[in-house]
């Protein structure tokens, strides 16, 4: 049983009109569970597109999804992922526990079961005490910690990522990288990541996916292999940096075609 | 709460210097001003500065203490004024209910119903163009007419009414924008919980609204003592008081401090219903990052 089943998949956006774009164009992946996938490709490819429709937020114009062998749609019925985006997007009325307890106030739980949850979340996250605090009181990196508490706090097998840590400055964001990958391995979640940076997709990912513009596609699948535990070590090892190398010339490939192939425009090499 | 409450007494303060300022400029006119009015380009614009048109301050707060009428047994005028301004205000009060009630509900209408908005906000923004004194007496009239399963409509009632029609509009337009004022990015987090619409409207749609919906509120909540109190005058219904100002002002050449009292208790209470909103404002906006309140 996979965890995610991507089969055939395109999306065209506006179809028909002279507005229509090819977000993608027969797109197939596999996640198997507890397995950690990045998208990576420039601007425009249709990474965010690729993940709105494994979280059913967009509906496939062919082909099929299925997340825990159930449809997508019935999936998200059934919160089976959780989501977190760029901006931590907490809600400012609500305290941080309060916050981290919204998905599971949706399903309906009770008070002091939910209380019960968020606490041990913000332990999770590393910040037991900041439960009362309200959002805007926190750091940016901290919010984004909130905001993957709330993601996983109706402990959802599968967690889906869109640039996470894109708005967080180098020293936080290799910090929240850290955090993330023990935060998985402790709940054993499955991680569909979207990033720009190709050293997080190799520190972070046991696959990545290289994706291409005009049309959106799937260009190469890179298995990255830096073992169980990851470590500050990790950063400076070998395998780690011929695991860019080799994202950084999948990613070359993907402008193969263009006439200036050291320009690939939206992926940050650092 | 400290800067909240700090922000709350500067503008206490500011509200009496402000008004001690013009309690200055008053009598500051009477003295320069001239007796007979004047003339300014021509035209007479400078209000007479004699003490029929412009009595003195203290005249019209010695005033509240004196009785109402010559009769030996009247009441003193602040308790009438008093008694007055109540009796508006709960008018006021019924009407502000009423059009926040129809405001909110119009505005979640038109968010939950594209075609809604486009065929009802024009009718909204037509109907404000009504004028009040002209709606005031057909409504009487209306009221009048209904008899349904026992209930005759009270007089009191179409003031309350016409109130609750100045008050709906900026109510139903300002949390119209404050509901759709939830950015995307949350309306999705709510899609990918398959919250339901009601859900995200509780959750996400009126909390994200509450800061543009209380200075809406405000707007209302002074549309709704306008309405009541031009009711009453232009209906002549009794007890409140916008009968008072025209009851007293008809007086105003043998007493003219006593019109003032009635204005001034009129003021008094806009300034109740406006006091109750910021009220509302400081509770609900307690926990919310500065830069977002208003
Ligand atoms: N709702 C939409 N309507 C029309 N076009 C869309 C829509 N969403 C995305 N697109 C188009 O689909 C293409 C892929 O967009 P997508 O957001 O998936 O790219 P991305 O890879 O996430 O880019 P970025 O790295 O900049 O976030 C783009 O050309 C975009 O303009
Ligand atoms: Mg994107």
């Amino acid at each position: 049983m996979s965890a995610v089943h991507v089969a055939g998949v395109s999306k065209i956006f506006n179809q028909g009109t002279p507005k229509q774009v090819d977000a993608l164009v027969d797109v197939n992946l596999t996640v198997e569970p507890g397995e950690f996938v990045s998208l990576i490709g420039p601007s425009g490819c249709g990474k965010s597109t690729l993940l709105r429709l494994i979280a059913n937020l967009l509906e496939p114009t062919t082909g099929e999804v299925t997340v825990n062998s159930k449809t997508a749609a019935q999936s998200r019925l059934d919160q089976d992922y959780g989501m977190a985006f760029q901006q931590a997007g907490l809600f400012d009325w609500r305290s941080v526990a309060k916050n981290i307890e919204l998905p599971l106030e949706l399903k309906g739980w009770d008070k002091e079961k939910r209380a019960a949850r968020a606490q041990e979340m913000l332990e999770l996250v590393k910040l037991p005490e900041f439960a009362d605090l309200m959002p805007w009181q926190l750091s940016g990196g901290m919010q984004q910690r909130i905001a993957i508490a709330r993601a996983l706090a109706a402990h959802p097998p599968l967690l889906l990522m869109d640039e996470p840590f894109g708005a967080l400055d180098e020293m936080t964001r290799e910090y929240m990288q850290g955090e993330l990958l023990r935060i998985c391995a402790e709940t054993k979640t499955t991680v569909v990541f979207v990033t720009h940076s190709i050293p997080e997709a190799v520190y972070l990912s046991n696959r990545v996916v290289v994706m291409s513009p005009r049309p959106g596609r799937i260009t190469d699948v890179i298995n990255v292999n830096l073992g169980e535990t990851r470590s500050e070590d990790t950063r400076a090892a070998e395998n780690f940096f011929s695991g860019i190398t080799s994202v950084r010339e999948a990613l070359r490939g993907t402008h193969a075609d263009h006439a200036n192939a050291g320009a690939i425009r939206g992926v940050e090499d650092r | 709460m400290n800067q909240q409450l700090r922000r709350v007494a500067y503008r206490t303060g500011m509200f009496f210097v402000s008004i001690a300022l013009v309690a200055v400029l008053w009598e500051l006119y009477k003295v320069v001003g001239p007796e007979k009015g004047g003339k300014l380009f021509g035209v007479a614009i400078l209000p007479r500065a004699n003490d029929t048109a412009m009595p003195h301050l203290w005249e019209m707060l010695s005033r509240y203490a004196q009785p109402e009428m010559r009769s030996p047994n009247s009441n003193p005028i602040w308790f009438v004024v008093f008694k007055g301004a109540f009796y508006s205000f709960r008018l006021a009060l019924v009407g502000f209910f009423l059009g926040s009630t129809i405001g909110v509900a119009l505005a979640a209408l038109m968010t939950r119903f594209k075609t809604m908005e486009r065929g009802l906000l024009p009718y909204l923004v037509i109907s404000q163009t009504v004028p009040l004194i002209a709606l005031a007496p057909l409504v009487v009239s209306w009221g009048g007419k209904l008899h349904i399963f026992g209930f005759t409509w009270p007089r009191w009632l179409s003031a309350s009414v016409l109130g609750a029609f100045l008050a709906f509009f900026p109510i139903a337009v300002g949390t119209l924008r404050g509901l759709k004022s939830a950015p995307a990015a949350s309306l999705e987090l709510m899609d990918s919980y398959a919250a339901s619409w009601k859900q995200t409207l509780v959750k996400l749609r009126f909390p994200a609204a509450i800061p543009y919906m209380v200075p809406a509120f405000k707007l209302g909540a002074s549309g709704s003592v306008i309405g009541v109190v031009v009711a009453e005058i232009s209906t002549g219904l009794k007890g409140g008081i916008g009968r008072l100002i025209i009851e007293y002002a008809r007086q105003a050449t043998g007493d003219p401090a006593k019109v003032f009292t009635a204005v001034f208790g009129a003021a008094g209470l806009g300034l109740a219903m406006a006091g109750l909103v910021a009220l509302a404002d400081v509770l609900l906006m307690r926990n919310r990052p500065k830069e977002t309140t208003t």
